[in-house]
């Protein structure tokens, strides 16, 4: 049977607000599904807390919506079992910059082949509005009644210095930009972030109009192994560049463990087995 | 009461004691390896300093010709290398017992009772192998001569420690083995024992930690996925499986932290796999969120906690039994959770695979409560018959399971949907066990969400009263349900019927309480002992039934406040006298039969004939 973005629907109707950014970004992934012709039972969709958690609800695959800031970690775990699957891990700005942005640097080091999606709109919404780590300074919220003072984390930048080896931005105005960031950063092997700019239509941080003239196309000749280039355009405060800054072939996690069962075997000269008693019998 | 479980020809225990970095673990290692190998028992038992070099390490070594279950009350044999650790120990050395000494370090009280062996450790290393470095092994060897041990066995003992070390440095301890052997048979100071090696005619037996042995139960468990992040005195579990899982085909991955690892382990366990992280108390108040989220998602996963003293840092390297209010209680909501606590080395082995098997069969999360004392004590366990292992597949909570055992083991899976309940799958069906069919990635219609939110049985999102009423009654119902296996199956009591007196006590005390046990039969005391392994939930009826025979019921457990005593306090309506020692290390036959003659006096009269 043909698969339709139908496959990939949950049937469970959103919660969202009317307008959220949200939408957009579910209907860019199912169809990004779609056009990778992924079987729905071989994908698993991990997600954290916040309007953006719910996201997991809506897919119709194995979905797990867990804990605040979790996701990378739960989703790594998942990997690492069964690197089989396609697995993606979904949060928003207070999941993968507050409460779980410890998660990130190591997940970048062990490079586990999945795709994280940090969607960002700069306030907690589902708690109805207050200030996040990407909040802007001055911005007045329930949580800074005389306005944000620390300076928002400037994200791209932090993900290069973590050498996370796909780093993408993209915003949820754009459905075919998203939809194409997110199938290269699934191919791509390794762990794969993209940052999504998000639109709150309840608690506005910035207006559509205003985020779409900031955004601008990275140019076609962005050299994608250069981190100081990728970071320079990460830093730039005239524009917000979309696109793949930056992209990088490491050894992946999942490469490394069959590596350690291939050593352990051949040391033995043997298959992995599940007979354990010549393990037990070096303890004889 | 079986005469030969007390009684014994020969029961010894010796300790070594120095300052941290006098290589005293690895002499007293060595001799219990060595012990081992012969046709008796060997128990030992370790106490470390937290740092890497001084303070007072210390091994206690125990054999024996039966089974033996504990450390021991007091030592026969005392080696000390240095002042303090003779001024510390030498309290805990028997009347007319054994001390090996270094005389140009320790001073002996001239009034000790004691026989005193003289052996320069320091100085017979510095002559035979130019450094100091070797002196436990000169101690290795007098007490190798002193048991008339065999050199060759030793030896190659020695080798297999030191090989990584290379050539020269095998040489230079095998010179200072001679040299501390032949110094004790010169002297002809020869102990009474004779641990001559031999075939064990009673079964083949592995020398294993309790940490190994739970690292091994899981591999024989079917456990092919572990992340850990590293904590004392739980460490040596992780390490060891990173080192075997890969020869059965599993992966272990060392995480950022416990929060980490407790969400890869979910993770691993959400994609079918059996899953485990092992980690101590501090590392499992870490976890307590994302436990919740495997109560609430029904994922059948093990967490080991190897207790140690706390609160806080507390006393990383040291034993205590002060987690179990955390591991029954200590969620936010209500999470049901299944608490199991293994009795011994050996113990550590069954109980991890029978973790296995309740977290797959009642799809929950597993905490199975070690300590410090078993965790690093080192014990003679017998090999299973691996003819008897055998995988039985998807296991109901209904269906009957023998106890996992050297003569059988039954491995037990998850219950998945059946093909015609993939049609409109409903992950989270209520059922009359709460247990419901679970599916995982790959299973074609097996998709379905799994929220940390309240949900309905297909697992939306679902807030309404009647659901939550229903769905808190789904999940609390499987612990229901094994409660009723377990009274079927109930936990063993020891000791005669006839007894007023009832000791009830919890994880590795076991070994202690039932020698206290003996002794008080000894002397005329009757005492009845009870020891579930399951410690949450229990079978009510048949504890109500072991209770209601009792006058007294002592509660024994190894912390300050009597976690185990107020459990049962609640469940079962009694007032236990409880006995508590919170010192860090292991409470004692002596001290628990100290308590029990405490009882008896204020008990029935009838009991006590020759108090």
């Amino acid at each position: 049977m043909k698969r339709t973005l139908q496959s990939y629907k949950s049937g469970i109707k959103p919660v969202w607000c009317p307008g959220c950014g949200d939408y957009a970004i579910l209907r860019a992934i199912q169809q990004a599904f779609l056009d990778m012709n992924l079987p729905p039972e071989d994908i698993a969709v991990v997600s954290g807390i916040g309007c953006s958690g719910r996201l997991s609800h809506y897919l119709n695959t194995y979905s797990l919506h867990g804990t605040h800031g979790r996701a990378v970690p739960t989703a790594l775990g998942v990997k690492a079992a069964r690197p089989e699957l396609t697995v993606m891990a979904v949060g928003g700005d207070g999941d993968g910059l507050g409460i779980g942005g410890g998660h990130i640097p190591h997940a970048a080091r062990k490079n586990v082949d999945m795709t994280y999606l940090l969607i960002d709109n700069r306030i907690y919404g589902l708690t109805k509005g207050q200030s996040s780590p990407t909040t802007p300074v001055g911005r007045s919220t329930t949580t800074s009644p005389d306005g944000v003072t620390e300076p928002p984390v400037d994200v791209i930048p932090v993900l290069l210095s973590y050498d996370v080896s796909f780093v993408a931005q993209t915003s949820s105005l754009n459905i075919p930009e998203m939809t194409d960031i997110i199938k290269k950063a699934i191919r791509h092997k390794g762990f794969s972030m993209v940052h999504i700019f998000s639109l709150c239509k309840t608690f506005p941080v910035i207006e559509a109009d205003v985020l779409k003239d900031l955004l601008c196309p990275l140019p076609e000749d962005h050299p994608r192994s250069d981190k100081l280039e990728a970071m320079k355009r990460g830093y730039s405060r005239d524009h917000l560049y979309t696109g793949v800054f930056y992209q990088v072939e490491k050894p992946v996690l999942e490469q490394q463990l069959d590596a350690r069962i291939e050593r352990s075997c051949s040391f033995e000269q043997g298959e992995p087995t599940d007979n354990i008693e010549d393990l037990l019998l070096r303890y004889v | 009461m079986k005469a030969d479980a007390f009684r014994s020809e020969l029961d010894f225990t010796v300790r070594i004691a120095g300052e941290g970095g006098d290589g005293v673990i690895s002499c007293g290692e060595l001799f219990a390896r060595a012990a081992a190998r012969t046709e008796y028992h060997v128990f030992t038992y370790i106490t470390y300093p937290a740092e890497i070099r001084g303070g007072i390490s210390m091994i206690q070594i125990r054999v024996r010709d039966w089974t033996i279950y504990s450390m021991g009350s007091q030592v026969d044999y005392m080696v000390v290398f240095n002042q303090a650790s003779c001024d510390r120990n030498l309290p805990a050395l028997r009347k007319s017992g054994v001390v090996i000494f270094d005389p140009d370090h320790v001073r002996l009280p001239a009034n000790l009772n004691a026989i005193r062996i003289s052996i320069p450790f320091s100085n017979i290393s510095i002559r035979e192998t130019s450094s100091r470095m070797s002196k436990n092994i000169v101690a290795l060897g007098a007490l190798s001569g002193l048991f008339k041990m065999e050199r060759s066995l030793v030896a190659q003992l020695i080798k297999e420690r030191y090989a990584h070390k290379g050539d020269a440095a095998v040489e230079k301890n095998l010179k200072a083995l001679d040299a501390g052997y032949s110094k004790v048979v010169d002297s002809d100071q020869r102990g009474k024992y004779n641990l001559k090696a031999e075939e064990k005619s009673r079964g083949r037996y592995m020398f294993l930690s309790g940490n190994e042995a739970i690292a091994l139960g899981a591999i024989a468990a079917g456990c092919r996925f572990v992340a850990g992040y590293p904590i004392t005195p739980a460490t040596s579990i992780f390490e060891t499986l990173i080192k075997l899982l890969p020869r059965v085909g599993g992966r272990a991955v060392q995480m950022e932290d416990e929060i980490a690892s407790i969400s890869a382990v979910i993770g691993a366990s959400f994609s079918g796999e059996k899953a485990l992280t092992p980690t101590s108390g501090p590392g499992l108040q870490l976890m307590g969120e994302q436990l919740n989220l495997a109560s609430m998602i029904e994922l059948p996963l093990v967490i080991v906690n190897v207790q140690r003293g706390g609160p806080s840092t507390g006393l990383p390297t040291k034993t205590e039994q002060s987690d179990l209010k955390f591991a029954i209680y200590g969620t936010s909501g209500e999470a049901p959770r299944i608490i199991l606590a293994p009795t011994s080395v050996e113990d550590c082995f069954y109980q991890t695979i029978r973790a296995f098997n309740l977290a797959e069969r009642f799809q929950s999360p597993v905490i199975l409560l070690s300590d410090q004392s078993i965790g690093y004590r080192k014990a003679t366990v017998r090999l299973p018959d691996f003819a008897e292992i055998r995988e039985i597949g998807e296991c109901r909570p209904q269906d009957k399971l023998l106890l996992p055992s050297a003569e059988k083991i039954d491995l037990v899976h998850r219950i998945k949907p059946k093909r015609n309940e993939l049609k409109d799958y409903k992950r989270f069906k209520s059922t009359p066990t709460g247990v419901s069919p679970i599916s995982s990635p790959g299973m074609k219609g097996g998709q379905y969400i799994a929220t940390g939110l309240e949900h309905d049985e297909a697992g939306k999102a679902d807030y309404s009263p009647a659901n939550h009423l229903a769905m808190s009654e789904k999940r609390f119902r499987k612990l229901e349900a094994l409660s009723n296996r377990l009274e079927v199956n109930p936990p063993e009591y020891h000791g005669s019927r006839d007894a007023a007196i009832g000791i009830i006590g919890w994880g590795s005390t076991e070994g202690a309480i039932r020698e206290a046990r003996y002794k008080a039969e000894a002397e005329g005391v009757l005492v009845r002992h009870l020891h579930p392994k399951v410690l949450s939930p229990l079978p009510v009826r048949k504890i109500r039934h072991f209770l209601a025979d009792l006058e007294q019921v002592l509660v024994v457990e190894e912390n300050y406040t009597g976690q185990f005593a107020h459990f049962i306090k609640g469940k079962f309506g009694i007032k236990p006298i409880e006995m508590h020692k919170c010192e860090g290390v292991p409470i004692t036959s002596n001290e628990i039969l100290a308590g029990i003659k405490k009882v008896a006096r204020i008990t029935d009269e009838k009991n006590i004939t020759k108090l």
